[in-house]
């Protein structure tokens, strides 16, 4: 009696193309199939067709400052860094036109009409001391666009592609990879051979990836060329906007293969496994509003699968687009406009776009360089479908199969 | 077909290789039960070589033998070996085997051809000779002429063939059909069991279960019978109703004038009982069928009697199951 | 029986069995059964081992009554509703029934609060918990944990294998090929989910409205106040059961799987919101919201229950987009029953 390790891992190549192939066509003949895929495809253009709305509709200018003049004095801030920056122009003068020292240099940091901000990222705290009437009457179309450009991309990138279809498609099309075929009773035409259970099950996920893979590059990269041609900016296409679509391209692959495989799984332990998905899913959805909303913050994303595809595409926003961050500060900041709450502090008129852009972007918080946090991240999931795989196929290894 | 118990294959590390010497398919008191139902308990056997029979009513414990060797579930006690490995640890064994289930579900967007090279890939074959290999079973089983039609459009009887040709893809020494018979036309089931009797014949190990016993007669002597979870017999079909002792072989010889007859059969030290069932015909009972059908060709001449019909009525796997079974069909 | 006639003609009859006799229900329990009409004795006869016999058939057709539609498709609806807690009925899963047993009791959470408060005497947490506007509308339309826990999975634990399992096992066949015809059969199954996320839903309602009056002795007066608010929450709950049972089960018309109409009721109420949500967040645009049935139904409840408002677009705009989408579901569901094979594919 053998009890080494199956001699059956052999002629991998023959074995996975043959199952992998196989799926990819059983695939292709269902109706479920192109059902999702179209589906998925619809929803995402229908919600760039607001976005392109969007990007086409003019955002009225607001006269900030009450002078009569719209715009005249945008927000100028460059390379905030941790700790005290001295920031900001004032380009309607309106500021130096102003008698004494003591009014140009309002933050009394003995430069005259700039902003004073100190920044805490240990804490997560901004405080912002401008001199009067410095970066007070921002563009509000600039800003706007330039924000809502980003917000729809971190939007539809994190919350409709990584986590709406990366976990529905895997729902769909990764459930029923082994129990449809256990319950049909074909999956004995894929057993009955010299070929180790895990094999099967590592082979028609490898099907599974041919299908959704290419999709979801396929979708990302139609999402990444309309939305580089028609977003803001002053040149042709936006090529900043490559990384971070790669990304989430990427964290949607991973995420998705993921998913796939623990629901595959599943399925293979209970006739009903897609309830455990459903509810699974359910968690996922808590965690994913976990990662959004706190920006990054919480430990417990650690504990989800799709905390680690949010941190991969915060990696790359952090990479692409530098200044991130600094755009949300200042949106949020609208220059300096607003009254005082009840308890003395300011409470300022973000400008057009600012807070859905601070909603939906985070930032790694791996402690570590953002091209250091995709990798681990990387690895991480790497991990889990490794994981997920290897439990699915020592389940799947002990299972009679009627 | 007596089983050699002390034999237990060990099989290679780095090539797997079916050992020698051992039973192509051997069961060591292999029991298996299913929460309180008892499918098979304590069923030892050894099969090898040619075509195997293997018989028994309904919940008899057929496709729980069948599921056990295929490495479907596995036994609750006892040890199986294929080729002698044991197929539930280890899959290496189906190299060598060929497998026809009695499950009708095939994937009916396949073509025939596509199905066969698509699994017989999973054997180690590269796409060319997985092509090769499929061409060559599909002709053998008379699919050549719609191999790329889909097997959606096949009648019960094609889909059947498409089954055996698959199992036959990797030339395996051992072909295992779970009841292939069911639900064919008598074309189809005559095409079948030529089929298998020429595998039996290229010196293949066949394994067939049915309840069609009259056709299986027609296939081999080799007989296993099950009964409720046991086997009941195993061997020649003829040598097992020869030792049926308690129902001795009945005799019925058609001629005009029986009493006449019967004279010449009462002397005789073989005979135990003779009757006169019709007025055209004798039925003589005896312990010991092939001497007296050595016997009777002189007695009959001897007896100058018109002579127009001899029939063995009992000597059918039908009457060998209703004895060993009690009746209890 | 004669020696050239060796079996009697089968006499003319005024109906018959051709093709352009139209399929009532009738006609066929006619072909089902072509009994006799109990007036000559039946025997059986053995043909002996010599002899070859033929037997005669007569037909006749079958003069007896039917039931009633309503009484047959009663029977259906029987068979289903049941089902969930008596043995010998359709049989409802054991996580299915578990699931609705848990969401009836969670609905009623809000009954338990306000008896709570209300006992204890707290007069604050007794008005944040007892009958008013909001709470009626909460009760049917909350979105947490209703409409993303509760009620969605209910319906489609009830809808996952309504239609698809008959057809994968060949029940279907048992249903048409007695008098019931396919418009029957859908509405039945349609009926028999709808009714039990009606009793989930607006059975918890009137339980919360009604123990809230008897428990607090409420006077008449604050019945006429309230009884109108309670009316069109209910109707809102009707809607809201209307909805998810038509979309579900025209998902489950389509599929042959249990699965797909339950993963794809929930994928189009979550993925339709989170969608809309999402557009809303970027650019303040609710108008999305049309697209997602639970959204379009809370928008006319809050029309019809009168309480705030959350949406910008015109309220009528959702009332038609909840009729679009019922109206699509059913033709859907019209259309797949009755071109339903029925076989075992």
């Amino acid at each position: 009696m053998s009890t080494k390790m199956d001699t059956i891992w052999s002629k991998l190549d023959r074995k996975s193309t043959a199952i992998a192939e196989f799926t990819m066509r059983q695939y292709r003949t269902r109706i479920s199939t192109w059902v999702v895929l179209g589906a998925a495809t619809v929803a995402i253009f229908l919600m760039l067709l607001f976005y392109i709305e969007a990007m086409n509709t003019e955002i009225e200018a607001i006269d900030n400052d009450g002078d009569g003049l719209i715009n005249e004095d945008d927000i100028d801030w460059d390379n905030l860094q941790d700790g005290v920056n001295y920031v900001g122009e004032d380009d309607d003068g309106d500021c130096e036109n102003l008698d004494t020292t003591s009014q140009r240099d309002g933050n009394n940091n003995k430069n005259e009409c700039d902003v004073l901000i100190i920044v805490d990222t240990l804490n997560g705290t901004t405080y912002i001391y401008p001199d009067a009437n410095v970066d007070e009457d921002p563009d509000e179309d600039k800003y706007g666009k330039e924000a809502g450009h980003r917000a729809f991309i971190l939007g539809i990138g994190k919350f409709g592609i990584v986590y709406l279809l990366g976990i529905f498609l895997p729902l769909f099309l990764a459930t029923g990879l082994i129990r449809e075929e256990m319950s049909d009773g074909t999956i004995h035409y894929m057993l009955a051979k010299p070929i180790a259970r895990g094999e099967v099950l590592l082979y028609r996920m490898l099907g599974y990836i041919g299908l959704t893979w290419p999709y979801i590059l396929g979708l990302c990269g139609l999402m990444c060329l309309i939305t580089g041609f028609t977003g803001p900016g002053d040149g042709i296409f936006r090529w900043s906007d490559i990384g971070v679509w790669m990304t989430i391209a990427w964290a949607a692959m991973l995420v998705s293969l993921v998913y796939g495989t623990i629901f595959c799984a599943f399925g293979i332990i209970w006739k009903n496994g897609v309830i455990l998905a459903i509810l699974f899913a359910a968690w996922e959805l808590g965690m994913a509003f976990v990662a959004i909303l706190s920006g990054g913050d919480s430990p417990i994303r650690y504990f989800s699968v799709i905390g680690w595809g949010m941190i991969i595409v915060d990696s790359g926003v952090a990479i692409c687009w530098p200044d991130n961050w600094q755009l949300i500060q200042s949106g949020l900041w609208g220059g300096g406009q607003g009254t005082e709450n009840f308890l003395g502090e300011p409470e300022y008129v973000p400008l057009p776009g600012a807070e859905p852009l601070d909603v939906f972007s985070g930032s790694p918080n791996l402690g570590t360089s953002s091209w250091l946090s995709l990798i681990i991240s990387t690895l991480v999931l790497v991990f889990q479908g490794i994981m997920s795989w290897f439990v699915g196929q020592s389940i799947f290894k002990g299972k009679e199969v009627d | 077909m007596m089983p050699d118990m002390t034999q237990h294959g060990k099989a290679e590390v780095e090539e797997w290789k079916p050992v020698s010497n051992t039973p192509v398919i051997l069961f060591d008191r292999v029991s298996k039960t299913y929460g309180r139902i008892n499918a098979l308990g304590g069923v030892s056997l050894g099969i090898s070589g040619g075509v195997t029979g293997i018989l028994g009513m309904n919940g008899a414990g057929k496709s729980t033998l069948f599921k056990l060797m295929m490495g479907k579930v596995k036994p609750s006690s006892g040890a199986i070996r294929l080729f002698g490995t044991d197929p539930w640890k280890n899959s290496a064994p189906y190299s060598r085997v060929g497998f026809v289930p009695e499950h009708e579900k095939l994937y009916d967007w396949m073509t025939a051809f596509d199905f066969i090279t698509t699994f017989a890939r999973l054997h180690g074959m590269t796409r060319e000779e997985a092509s090769k290999e499929a061409t060559r079973v599909l002709s053998f089983v008379s699919l050549d002429d719609v191999m790329h039609k889909k097997i959606g459009q096949f009648s019960k009887g094609m889909r059947q063939r498409v089954k055996i040709a698959h199992a036959l893809v990797n030339d395996p020494e051992l072909i295992i059909l779970d009841e292939p018979l069911q639900g064919c036309d008598p074309l189809a089931r005559t095409t079948i069991m030529n089929v298998i009797k020429q595998l039996g014949a290229m010196g293949r190990t066949v394994l067939v279960s049915s309840h069609i016993l009259h056709e299986i007669e027609r296939i081999t002597e080799q007989i296993v019978i099950l009964h409720r979870g046991r086997v009941l017999a195993l061997g020649n079909s003829h040598a097992i109703r020869e030792m049926l002792d308690q129902h001795p072989h009945k005799i019925v010889i058609d001629c005009e004038n029986p009493r006449e007859l019967s004279k010449d059969f009462v002397d005789l030290d073989e005979v135990t009982g003779i009757s006169f069932s019709n007025p055209n015909k004798l039925l003589i009972e005896t312990k010991h069928l092939g001497e007296i059908h050595k016997k009777l060709p002189e007695i009959i001449v001897q007896s100058n009697q018109l002579v127009t019909g001899i029939d063995n009525p009992d000597d059918d796997l039908q009457s060998i199951l209703m004895y060993l079974t009690g009746g209890s069909l | 029986m004669t020696e050239d006639e060796p079996f009697e003609p089968v006499p003319e009859k005024s109906e018959s069995f051709g093709a352009e006799t139209p399929v009532t229900g009738k006609s066929k329990m006619q072909a089902a059964w072509s009994a006799d009409d109990g007036e000559s004795e039946s025997s059986a006869q053995v043909a002996s081992m010599s002899q070859g016999q033929i037997f005669e058939q007569i037909y006749r057709p079958w003069e007896g009554t039917l039931n009633p539609r309503w009484m047959r498709n009663w029977a259906i609806l029987r068979h289903h509703l049941l089902g969930i807690f008596k043995k010998g009925h359709r049989p409802w899963n054991i996580p299915t029934r578990l699931f609705i047993f848990f969401v009836v009791i969670a609905s009623m959470t809000d009954v338990a609060m306000a008896l709570l408060f209300g006992m204890i005497g707290d007069t604050t947490l007794y008005d944040f918990w007892g009958v008013n506007r909001d709470n009626l509308y909460a009760h049917v339309m909350g979105f947490f944990p209703r409409n993303i826990l509760y009620y969605p999975i209910v319906a489609a634990l009830l809808v996952g294998g309504m239609i698809s399992e008959d057809r994968s096992h060949g029940t279907s066949a048992m249903y048409f090929s007695r008098p019931i015809n396919r418009f029957d059969y859908a509405a039945m199954k349609f009926l028999s989910v709808g009714l039990i996320l009606f009793f989930i839903i607006n059975g918890t309602l009137a339980i919360y409205y009604f123990v809230d009056i008897l428990v607090m002795g409420k006077g008449w007066a604050w019945i006429i106040d309230t009884f109108p608010m309670f009316l069109a929450t209910f109707v809102c709950g009707i809607i809201l059961s209307f909805t998810y049972t038509s979309i579900g089960l025209s998902l489950s018309s389509v599929s042959r799987g249990r699965f797909f109409p339950a993963i794809g009721l929930i994928a189009i109420l979550m993925g339709t919101k989170a969608m809309a949500a999402i557009i809303d967040s970027l650019f303040d645009k609710s108008l999305l919201y049309v697209i997602s049935p639970y959204d379009a139904v809370a928008h006319v409840c809050q029309a019809l229950i009168g309480t705030e408002m959350t949406y910008d677009h015109p309220w009528v705009w959702s009332l038609i987009s909840v009729v679009v989408i019922n109206g699509l579901a059913l033709y859907l569901l019209a259309n797949r029953v009755s071109s339903l094979e029925v076989t075992r594919e």
